[in-house]
């Protein structure tokens, strides 16, 4: 049960402002940065920014990297108002940035829109996300001879996927939708030397873009052969990629996405996957 | 022998181009189907086989095929397809357009030497 708040050197006023808000249910933690150990069973992290906090954005994306492609919402509270952009807050992984001189029911209403639990799946939703599962874990035993085991999955579409490289197909034809992959940089550079049978210091940003390419497209290729003669059949176009280190990536809030967590030894990935089964339940012919 | 490989992913044309190695095959690279027909212009067509993927930017690689056995030059160059379009009728679709062979991504490195093998 993920019922643990964790505040990271918050000041009194900011520990005060969360104990009026949460239930009895819900524990809070607060912690010194370097004393965080494990985030697997946290709910939602708190940070303040302070004048004595240089480092507090590299806080965030150290952060944000740990919560490996679960959806954890990080929340910074400013304790002055009007002090600067809140951009570099929201760029580093930070989900929201709350100001504490904003009236208490206002923050109380922000903090609790994120402990709203994700979405129950979508009746297709469970009948397509196995297949995706199976073939994920199976192009990277084929292609890298990498043991991969499936996390978790969970349902939210409004959670942005933080990564550095990701690979993106559209799904066309007779259902369509989006199916994507997201790594961080250590873990896409091992699988694509593995693929390639060299070592990892000699895969350069080049192979790296072109291999992860190749894995989104492996694993639509034979996914959608699974569905052949059911709505959920669908052809697949050429990949995109994206690689930028801490890039986040957004769907639309109209498309239902399931988030796919993954690892790798100690390493974990993330699959999103969004498809809508064809209307007329068939497949297109093609 | 003389063997395009054509595929718009640089990794696999490598790790495709690593299996053949040890067979002594003098290797063209080709990112689409315009350019292999710019790689076979260059080689006065004397290409022993040629190793294409399906999904390419351009001309794809079953338009790539099609072209190819039109062509008087080039008729007789054996294509096989090696792509993630790996269900029935799209493997049938390639045969019937004149790929003499076709193997399906993923693969391992054992069955891609085995296909190369068995294919020329």
């Amino acid at each position: 049960m993920l019922n643990r708040i964790i505040a990271i050197d918050c000041s009194p006023p900011v520990i005060n402002v969360l104990n009026d808000f949460l239930g009895d249910t819900i524990t809070l933690e607060s912690l010194s940065f370097k004393n965080i150990r494990e985030l697997k069973d946290c709910r939602m992290i708190i940070l303040q920014e302070g004048d004595e906090k240089p480092d507090l954005l590299k806080q965030i994306r150290k952060l944000r990297y740990a919560c490996h492609f679960r959806n954890i919402p990080i929340i910074v509270f400013r304790t002055m108002e009007n002090k600067g952009s809140m951009e570099p807050f929201i760029t580093a992984g930070a989900t929201e940035v709350i100001s504490l001189q904003d009236p208490p029911a206002a923050i109380r209403q922000i903090l609790s829109g994120h402990l709203i639990p994700n979405r129950q799946p979508l009746k297709e939703e469970t009948e397509y996300i196995d297949s995706f599962v199976k073939n994920t874990c199976a192009v990277l035993k084929t292609v890298a001879s990498l043991d991969v085991s499936f996390e978790e999955v969970y349902f939210d579409n409004d959670f942005k996927i933080f990564g550095d490289v990701s690979g993106l197909i559209a799904l066309t034809g007779g259902a369509e939708g989006i199916l994507g992959i997201t790594f961080y940089w250590p873990l896409a550079q091992t699988i694509i030397a593995r693929m390639m049978g060299t070592d990892e210091d000699k895969i350069n940003a080049e192979l790296i873009h072109d291999g992860v390419a190749e894995i989104v497209n492996m694993i639509g290729g034979t996914t959608k052969k699974d569905f052949v003669g059911q709505p959920y059949h669908f052809e697949i176009s050429l990949p995109s990629v994206i690689v930028g280190s801490g890039h986040q990536l957004g769907h639309s809030d109209k498309m239902p996405i399931a988030v796919l967590v993954f690892r790798a030894d100690s390493q974990y990935f993330a699959v999103q996957i969004c498809l809508k089964p064809d209307p007329n339940g068939k497949t297109n012919g093609k | 022998m003389k063997v395009i490989i054509a595929d718009d992913s640089k990794v696999m044309r490598n790790i495709i181009q690593n299996a053949m190695r040890p067979m002594g095959t003098e290797i063209i690279q080709a990112g689409s189907g315009q350019e292999v027909f710019e790689q076979l212009e260059i080689h006065g067509g004397k290409v022993g086989a040629i190793f294409m993927d399906w999904n390419m930017p351009g001309m794809t690689g079953l338009e790539c095929l099609k072209l190819l056995k039109k062509n008087e030059k080039y008729k007789d160059i054996p294509v096989l397809m090696i792509s993630t379009e790996s269900e029935d009728d799209k493997v049938s679709i390639a045969r019937e357009a004149g790929a003499k062979g076709y193997l399906t991504k993923p693969f391992t490195n054992e069955e891609l030497i085995k296909f190369i093998n068995s294919s020329i």
